[in-house]
């Protein structure tokens, strides 16, 4: 029975990391071997310019892979660290303020979460143009600064945190802000951080508002800079290949050290039903 | 001072803190989600290029979609994806989960290394899988060992460029076929098909993860008393574990379909709506339309699309969530 199966994991494994391993190794072919019919395994031989030329490809006006790593990376951080900073002041009012209009807000808040994307996109794509934004990082970081998940996520997670320790605090002549500075955000390391690596690979996954919001080649990610790069040289498949792995590698790196509060994040985003 | 006054004023001081930790989310949610609806319902009575001034038309932009045929055909398409697509993805993610949960040495190794290509970004994926649907590619070469084996051969199909229906394919097999005008009979493409694989292996693993949380609340006394009443682990499956799973598949599912329908991504990337409109999606004709890829800007027609999808995912995930709960009273 175990042996059974530890086959059906292997088989899963297979099916999952195949075509991983595939284009790892196609990279190192050259543009023809990497089409040839019938396909092989192992590169003839192991070319590892392939990875140097796709790394120091020049699209002028500043369109170079590092730059797009480096937009890709700022963006992911920044939106990040404002998802924390934000949904977590929101949280904290949440779970433990009491305001007039609370359940109102909280419950508008819940059902905002089930409404589908695409409403927005068209509105947003023209208020984003009349505003001139298009072309700026601001059409991808103003929307994505704070979001009814991350305050629902938050909240629950303090609600968590025993009180006694505010109190006391709030005994001494304790403002707001320094329970929430020295209390709340030093006893939440996990869930912040949770929230932080959500939000990281979801910008750093980010389609559509990059491929809407950015046209200039030197603002663009690594997301559309690869479809671009795959539809101006179709034929060289090995170049497009080593594009796709210097776009998974960061956020495979990150995933593998984190892995937990991967896990964490999407269980609790499973906690909403 | 009297204590009921500095009492009321402590209040008034919690409020105004309570406000400015949400000012944040209240601006945003003000601007992007109250006043970006209200907007899309404005832009979706005009007709608008963007660069003249609105003109009002009432509601000619949804009677121009619902006449529309790349509109029609786009839903059509969209309802094959999503229904497939989330039959298959839930269907595997429980199947993952069950075997991942058991205690088995290297559960963690297991678990961590089944959710890493849900990581990647559409783009990569898209890239991966164009590549291996090349008529010369790892696909084509499976097929034509697996027909080897059974003693066939394999003509290599260029997948993302094969609009053949299902149907299409059944019936020819049987010696018929489906007239070409007769395009809502087609059944999925080929092509729409071998997205449908794409979408379904990296969503997978991430609600496997979901499923695997829920199987953890599961008291093990259920189990333990169903062993002691002789029941096999094939009956505690669809006795226990499927019945407990319910809420959290009700999320699944609805989640599932609320991704399916507002698909973009692929589309764009591999096939932008061809071979013969088979991979038109809704959301696609929405962003072709707003930006004036294939024509003059129609932003009020795109919103106008935008709402009737908003619409129909509202009334499918409302469906969804009453047939699942009604079931799960049943047990």
């Amino acid at each position: 029975m175990l042996i059974l199966r530890y086959l059906i994991l292997a088989a899963i494994s297979v099916i999952l990391f195949t075509p991983f391993i595939l284009s790892f190794l196609g990279t190192f072919k050259t543009n023809i071997e990497i089409i040839s019919w019938p396909p092989k395994f192992f590169p003839a031989n192991w070319l590892w310019k392939n990875w140097l030329d796709t790394w120091t490809t020049d699209l002028g006006r500043g369109g170079t892979f590092p730059r797009w790593l480096f937009n890709t990376a700022f963006l992911a951080v920044l939106t990040g660290t404002l998802q924390v900073l934000f949904c977590a002041m929101g949280g904290y009012a949440f779970a433990r303020l009491k305001f007039r209009g609370k359940n109102i807000i909280f419950t508008f808040m819940l059902s905002s979460m089930m409404l589908p994307g695409i409403v927005s996109l068209v509105p947003k794509y023209v208020f984003m143009a009349k505003i001139h934004l298009i072309n700026t990082y601001w059409a991808l970081i103003l929307p994505g600064a704070v979001d009814a998940f991350g305050i629902f996520l938050l909240t629950q997670y303090f609600k968590s945190i025993p009180g006694e320790l505010e109190d006391a605090c709030k005994i001494d002549g304790a403002s707001y802000l320094d329970i929430f500075r020295n209390v709340i955000i030093p006893l939440s390391g996990p869930a912040l951080l949770t929230l932080f690596i959500l939000k990281f690979q979801s910008m750093w996954n980010n389609f559509m508002e990059a491929l809407l919001y950015l046209s200039k080649v030197s603002m663009w990610t690594l997301n559309v800079a690869l479809m671009t790069f795959q539809q101006q040289y179709q034929t060289k498949w090995n170049l497009t290949l080593v594009g796709a792995m210097f776009n998974a590698f960061p956020v495979l790196l990150l995933f593998f050290i984190f892995s937990k509060y991967y896990m964490e994040g999407v269980s609790y985003s499973g906690l909403k039903g | 001072m009297n204590k009921q006054a500095s009492l009321s004023k402590m209040r008034k001081v919690e409020e105004r803190a309570a406000y400015l930790f949400l000012s944040p989310y209240l601006i945003m949610t003000i601007v992007f989600t109250v006043g970006m609806i209200l907007f899309a319902l404005y832009i979706s009575l005009h007709s608008w290029n963007l660069f003249q001034s609105p003109e009002f038309v009432g509601l000619d932009n949804y009677f121009k979609a619902f006449r529309s045929e790349d509109f029609l055909r786009g839903f059509l398409n969209i309802t094959w994806y999503t229904l497939l697509v989330v039959f298959f993805q839930t269907f595997i993610a429980v199947f993952m989960a069950v075997v991942l949960f058991k205690p088995i040495p290297g559960k963690q190794f297991f678990r961590t290394f089944f959710y890493a290509p849900s990581v990647t970004s559409s783009v990569v994926i898209s890239m991966i899988f164009w590549w291996m649907y090349l008529k010369t590619g790892y696909v084509n070469l499976l097929m034509s060992k697996v027909a080897g084996i059974f003693g066939g051969e394999w003509n290599a199909v260029e997948w993302l460029n094969n609009p053949t229906g299902l149907f299409q394919l059944i019936a020819r097999a049987f010696g018929g076929d489906i007239a070409f005008a007769q395009w809502y009979l087609h059944g999925p493409s080929v092509t729409w098909m071998a997205l449908m694989v794409q979408a379904v292996y990296t969503t997978s693993p991430t609600f496997m993860i979901m499923f695997l949380a829920a199987l953890v609340n599961i008291p093990p006394s259920l189990y333990e008393s169903a062993s002691i009443d002789g029941a096999n682990s094939w009956k505690q499956f669809w006795k226990i574990t499927l019945p407990m799973l319910r809420p959290i598949m009700l999320l699944v599912v609805v989640l599932g379909t609320m991704g399916c329908i507002q698909m973009f991504d692929y589309v764009k990337i591999m096939t932008a709506g061809g071979p013969l409109g088979t991979t038109l999606t809704p959301v696609y004709q929405i962003y072709t339309e707003t930006l004036g890829i294939n024509g003059p800007i129609r932003a009020g027609y795109g919103a106008a699309m935008a709402f009737i999808l908003a619409v129909v995912i509202f009334v499918f995930t409302y469906i969804q969530r009453k047939f699942i709960e009604e079931k799960t009273e049943l047990y």
